[in-house]
């Protein structure tokens, strides 16, 4: 092995607490040969910042951050659609900028804060992007919502003042099969409204 | 009332806006009485919101794919990577062997393909044949995801691969490699028209069925003074519902359940129990959320099937969901089609003679055909019709939002147009002449009236390189009743009130709906009604398919209200003083007609002798009857349909075409929720933009796979080509149930992409007769470039 | 995804020569299946989740190097060039003023390029070393000559949204939008490799056409790591423009892109001209003919038609695709048009 790695430090081993912050060490898991170790070999334990908890988790290294927070930590607002960045169904906020979970490793999130649409009402009390979205009817199937309602709140953080362009430029990734889209302009020019009035 | 247990009652009838009339109609006497027209009703016609809305913008509603169970499975499919090949040898054991996997078996399900006669020379060893790149061969259930795909990898599957064809005109050609090799049989859907004699099959191509002619279209066209013709090609298009085909089964010895996210939950457990062999007591079908369906969500396909076998065969439950290639390989696409159209007019526009050559493909599937559309939208006693399906080595087809009559109105309402401008009239003034619904010709008035119509200028007429033009086309659809459905209304002794019923949510807000007619029969508010549905231990709903769902289950869910509500006033009628027959129901109070004396519906419903009043009512076969029934199915007199208009710009340097402004005029009965039917109709018509301009399946005609089974090179409309929308819901009642309610999803799909094709027909003086009109289909039409070979 | 190992890199140095492969090496094979040894780098790993979702690529570690703090920082240097590090964002890019004030066709392609959560994500690093969206090239199925294969199924397949030039051998478009622009300014990138040794190469000699090289889209070597962008100053009176046109507006590869750098003389007169063409070749399209046909002119109508139509000498579309041809020429006119705000 170059001896470049041995000065970085690699990924901990089953049972030690990765924070992000503290670089990694070599692992015992890490260092077996590729394949054979590959399906039972060493999962590592992180801890994620979501919804404003600290959660430990455990995970494999390829697990995407979409597939940890519907899978171990039970948070199944974020959709998979198309797991390859295509649909935006997975969208969540990573230190509050609306990004792709499926697209994601979740050992690489790291420091970062995590909101998922589980988090986004503070209180019970709903964002003013998810009330509108009832109010307009900008809810069809209701699958692709989640992330739609995540990046319509990440531009009114922004931008309180969007222009129905800036609201159609936003989502310009996300798929909404079923056609809502009309209504989702609406419902964010209404929230963007009522945060101002 | 009549001692045949009938009793007679006057409808209003007419359309809003306008005057309406009144009919007498002879109903059971356990129906409720006539409605009101929308404007004099509590909620009723209301937009009231989405009673599931706040769980999906919270992320708390629940889709089969969210489903999780206690020891749950993850299930994956091995597919063919070959469209057309022996399989020589399957060998499971190396998978069987691996940490974690629970159940391993060979899946040999040909759901939703034609079927294909028995090879009765063939022995009993004779290796099975995949059909497509994307046949599923096995299935492996793990106690991991990771665990399953591992073990998918192991599974030894040796095939001879064989000759194909995944191209529409080369499987017609004699000596093209056969998909097919005995005569198949099978059903096409709604759009082709069905019946007629035995049917015959040469090579790849099934057909010609000309079922549904009529007249003598030879002598309509020798009467004609003007004729026009054209072919017109569609492509395929596949559903892309945003929640993948999933599912989780759950074998025990006492019966089986079934997690899905399905369009049919009653259809779907009857399937099973008969593929099972279970009785349908043991089978329970179970959706929540559900995640867009579109048509093909709506039978036990063959992924459900290996997850039921997985789960018996490893005694847990089994969680498959498809991943998006899957998708769009192996879960139905809509057809493409090839259509020869001619029509012939006298000068006054009236129609001699429609004839209507067509030939499609739906993979392995049938139901290529599209000729339910020109065989009934307009008046012509002459009507010919020829439809063929062609076999490729493709997964089938099925059913998708207006089968048939999409494609089939891209052709014909092109023909009208360009009749219009051959006669030098107005395209709405022939429709006016030749079309014979007043609610069509209410809704071309109203429609160009909102879309400033009158302003069109000719053809081509626009200068510089970005041209202008508007387009009009009309939609037609039946009006489908499901008469297998099925509502119960309970009245608990504290004075709340359920709602029960098999009939799921598909994105469309049925569960809303349900409240609002149950809260405006019994006086209180939509959020006063608990509903319960997407569960086979209820009342069997209806599908979610045939834009049948509102007209099949809200007539029922009005009379189980009406009959449970009848009974809490036999018990409040004694406190009351008054006849229980003289009481009404308004405000969360029962009140005696002078309004003097009145009791809430909680003090009511406190008086009840047991725990609750149960009703269970069905659906009653349409006042004064349907036009055709068949088995469950049914067709109301009156079919569905609207007009639409569409605004484009083509930048003829580029050959891009934006849809700018879109005025749609609709009907659908009496509009339950007009919010709601508003996002429906603005599916309908960004579905059908996105028809128009981008979707297009693309196989590679030397490999036989999808090139673009994803979200990316799959191209779907979005945001920035969202026109702007204008919906104009009509008000048309009928006094034909006790809801007088129909759909509107697919009718709102039917019209979009002719309307566009006629619009670019104005915008740049040049016919386009091929889907999708991409940049390179308007670039050779406009003769910069040279024209592109057909997609198949 | 198949399991791997991860590695996260401390900085630079430390990241330098841990790679023992570039992401195409690691994807060559003669029977189809991607090699296991590899070590590669990760910046955003957009691509790169993509390529291993596939089972394109399955490497044996991933080295992360998007947390580097050296290689996220954008900074305008005295002499008025800008060094863009390899893991800025394209959001950051397309956001930063003076960016958007002086290299107006960078910002407009980086900041149009795919969604706005994928520019939150990806770095301009690696949509740089990104690997190309041809479709076959893109299936585990189809073992095309690129992934060490014998044939370039497109030439007789479907090709629509393949190159209309400089074809040999392989018909991919370079998928990056923003090289478009980059190799009209005339940047280079700056190479880290084992033991500090750095290297600048001009980004247009950067990119490796089929010809050279099938098997990889840019002279990348194992174990170097691409650690900035370098802009040089902008020219005087230097205007910029990037177009780009997908069948889509909302989220889609552009079918053409186009960018113009011009720099003007006070009486209106191009002095020096750079016309890129992205999505139509192998590498970003150097449109020599056309930047002769604006260089000593006035700019107007005529002489930006004149530029359009000599863009295209020498293209030689496949058989589904001669629709790009109209489009080009209608894009580069406007480009030429828009950047001196005609």
């Amino acid at each position: 092995m170059a001896d470049g790695v041995t000065r970085r430090e690699f990924l901990k081993g089953t049972g030690a607490v990765i924070t992000g912050v503290a670089m990694l060490d070599q692992s015992a898991a890490a260092e077996r040969g590729p394949g054979a170790a590959a399906a039972d070999s060493g999962q590592v334990e992180i801890l994620l910042h979501v919804n404003g908890a600290r959660r430990s988790v455990s995970v494999e290294p390829q697990m995407t951050l979409a597939e940890v927070l519907r899978g171990p930590l039970d948070l199944t607002g974020t959709k998979i659609g198309c797991d390859r960045g295509a649909c935006s169904a997975c969208t969540v906020w990573l230190d509050r900028e609306p990004v792709l979970s499926c697209m994601t490793l979740a050992l690489d999130v790291g420091e970062r804060e995590v909101v998922t649409i589980e988090g986004l009402a503070g209180g019970g009390r709903l964002h003013p992007v998810q009330s509108a979205f009832i109010a307009q009817d900008a809810v069809q199937c209701g699958f692709c919502t989640p992330g739609m309602v995540m990046s319509c709140a990440a531009l009114l953080e922004r931008n309180p003042d969007p222009s129905r362009e800036d609201v159609k430029a936003a989502i310009a990734g996300h798929l909404c099969r079923c056609g809502t889209t009309p209504h989702v302009l609406d419902a964010v020019l209404e929230a963007a409204k009522a945060a101002k009035g | 009332m009549a001692d045949d247990g009938t009793r007679t009652q006057k409808h209003k009838v007419g359309m809003v806006p306008g005057t309406l009339g009144e009919i007498e109609r002879r109903v059971s006497a356990d129906e409720a009485p006539p409605l009101a027209p929308n404007a004099q009703l509590a909620w009723i016609g209301k937009s009231v919101h989405r009673i599931n809305g706040r769980a999906k913008v919270t992320g708390a509603a629940r889709f089969t794919v969210d489903v999780k169970l206690p020891g749950m499975l993850h299930g994956r499919l091995l597919r063919s990577p070959h469209p057309h090949a022996r399989l020589a040898s399957l060998d499971l054991s190396a998978a069987g062997r691996h940490p974690g996997v629970r159940a391993v078996l060979p899946v040999n399900e040909t759901a939703g393909r034609a079927v294909e006669a028995a090879d009765e020379k063939a022995s009993g060893s004779a290796a099975r044949r995949v059909l497509y790149v994307g046949d599923v061969v096995a299935g492996v259930a793990a106690a991991t995801p990771a665990a399953a795909e591992a073990a998918l990898r192991l599974i030894k599957a040796e095939y001879r691969p064989l000759p194909f064809v995944v191209d529409l005109e080369s499987a017609r050609r004699s000596g093209a490699p056969v998909v097919f090799e005995r005569p198949v049989h099978g059903e096409g859907y709604a759009g082709a028209i069905a019946g007629g004699a035995p049917i015959e099959q040469r090579g790849n191509v099934r057909g010609p069925n000309t079922a549904g002619s009529r007249g003598d279209a030879n002598a309509g066209f020798a009467q004609a003074d003007v004729t026009v013709a054209g072919e017109y090609r569609t492509q395929v298009q596949t559903h892309c519902c945003m929640e993948t085909h999933a599912v989780v089964a759950d074998w025990r010895s006492d019966g089986l359940t079934v997690y899905a996210s399905t369009q049919y939950t009653a259809g779907v457990r009857a399937e099973l129990a008969q593929i099972f062999g279970l009785p349908l007591s043991r089978v329970r079908v179970v959706v929540d959320a559900m995640g867009g369906g579109f048509g093909s969500k709506s039978s036990a396909g063959n992924y459900m099937r290996a997850a039921v076998m997985l789960s018996r065969q490893a005694g847990a439950p089994v969680r498959i969901a498809l991943d998006r290639s899957e998708e769009h390989l192996d879960s139905g696409n809509r057809p493409a089609t090839v259509q020869k159209l001619r029509v012939g007019a006298k000068k006054d526009g009236a129609l001699t003679a429609i004839a209507l050559d067509t030939y499609g493909t739906a993979g392995v599937g049938l139901g290529a055909g599209v000729g339910f559309f020109a065989q009934g939208l307009y008046a012509c006693e002459n009507f010919s019709i020829s439809q063929s399906d062609v076999f490729i080595n493709a997964g089938p087809g099925c059913a998708m939002r207006a089968p048939g009559n999409v494609p089939g109105a891209f052709a014909l309402e092109q023909a009208i147009d360009e009749l219009a401008e051959k006669l030098g009239v107005d395209p709405l003034a022939l429709r006016d002449r030749i079309d014979p619904s007043p609610v069509h010709r209410e809704e071309r008035r109203l429609g160009a009236a909102r879309f400033g119509w009158s302003a069109r200028h000719a053809p081509g007429a626009d200068t510089g390189p970005v041209k202008r033009g508007v387009g009009v086309a009309q939609s037609y659809w039946s009006a489908n009743i499901n008469t297998h459905a099925a509502c119960e209304v309970c009245i608990l002794r504290d004075g709340s009130v359920e709602l029960f019923s098999g009939v799921q949510d598909i994105g469309s807000g049925i569960g809303t709906v349900l409240a609002q007619v149950v809260a405006e029969e019994l006086g209180l508010r939509p959020e006063d009604v608990a509903i319960h549905i997407g569960d086979t231990n209820f009342p069997a709903g209806p599908p979610s398919y045939g834009s049948l769902t509102t007209a099949s289950i809200t007539p029922p869910a009005r009379n189980a209200a009406h009959r449970a509500l009848r009974e809490l006033m036999r018990t409040a009628a004694p406190a009351l003083g008054a006849a229980p027959e003289s009481l009404v129901a308004r405000g969360g109070r029962i009140t005696t007609a002078d309004g003097a004396r009145s009791l809430s519906f909680r003090e009511a419903a406190s008086r009840l002798p047991a725990e609750r009043i149960s009703a269970v009512a069905s659906r009653s076969d349409d006042y004064g009857g349907f036009a055709r029934k068949f088995g469950e199915m049914a067709q109301a007199r009156e079919p569905l349909g609207g007009v639409q208009f569409a605004e484009v710009a083509v930048d003829v340097e580029t050959g891009i075409v934006r849809v700018e402004r879109v005025v749609a005029a609709q009907d659908c009965g009496r509009p339950m929720n007009p919010k709601q039917t508003e996002s429906q109709v603005h599916g309908g018509i960004l579905m059908g933009v996105s028809y128009a301009l981008y979707e297009n399946r693309v196989i590679d005609r030397n490999t036989g796979h999808v090139l673009n089974a994803d979200l990316e090179h799959y191209k779907i409309a979005r945001s920035r080509e969202t026109p702007a929308i204008d919906v104009i819901l009509l008000e048309n009642y009928q006094g034909m149930s006790a809801t007088d309610a129909y759909g509107i999803a697919e009718p709102a799909n039917i019209a979009t992409a002719p309307a566009i094709a006629n619009a670019v027909y104005n915008a740049i003086g040049v016919r386009v007769r091929q889907l999708p009109m991409t940049p390179a289909t308007i670039l050779a039409a406009l003769g910069r470039i040279p024209a592109v070979r057909a997609s198949a | 995804m198949k399991r791997f190992q991860w590695a996260r890199a401390r900085g630079v140095a430390d990241a330098a020569g841990s790679g023992n492969a570039t992401v195409a090496d690691a994807m060559q094979s003669k029977n189809g299946s991607p090699r296991t040894d590899a070590v590669v780098l990760k910046a955003g790993g957009v691509d790169l989740l993509d390529l291993m979702k596939e089972g394109l690529l399955t490497p044996r570690r991933v080295v992360n190097l998007r947390a580097v703090p050296e290689l996220g920082r954008l900074v305008e240097e005295r002499d008025g060039s800008m060094r863009v590090g390899a893991t800025v964002t394209l959001a950051q890019l397309a956001a930063h003023p003076a960016i958007r004030a002086r290299y107006r066709a960078l910002a407009q392609a980086a900041g149009n390029s795919a969604s706005p959560q994928l520019r939150n994500m990806a770095t301009i690093g690696g949509n740089l070393l990104q690997r190309p969206r041809c479709w076959y090239f893109r299936s585990a199925a189809h073992h095309c000559a690129r992934k060490g294969g014998q044939t370039c199924f497109a030439f007789a397949g479907e090709n629509a949204y393949h190159a209309i030039f400089g074809q040999n051998g392989c018909a991919i478009v370079h998928p990056s939008t923003s090289a478009t622009a980059l190799v009209a300014f005339g940047a280079g990138v700056e190479l880290a490799g084992a033991k500090g040794r750095k290297r600048v190469v001009a980004l247009e000699k950067f990119f490796v056409p089929p010809e050279r090289d099938i098997g990889r889209e840019n002279d990348l070597k194992p174990g170097e790591i691409l650690t900035a962008v370098l802009l040089p100053p902008p020219g005087h009176g230097a205007r910029s423009a990037h177009l780009r046109q997908g069948e889509l507006d909302s989220f889609d590869w552009p079918v053409a892109d186009v960018a113009v750098v011009l720099e003007m003389e006070k009486d209106g007169v191009c002095r020096r001209a750079s016309v890129v063409l992205g999505a139509a070749a192998p590498v970003p399209h150097r449109a020599k003919a056309a930047e002769d046909a604006l260089v000593g002119k006035r700019i107007a109508d005529d002489v930006a038609r004149q530029a359009a139509h000599a863009a295209l000498a020498g293209a030689s579309p496949l058989s589904q695709n001669a629709y790009k041809l109209p489009i080009f020429e209608a894009l580069v006119r406007r480009a030429v048009l828009g950047a001196t705000g005609e």
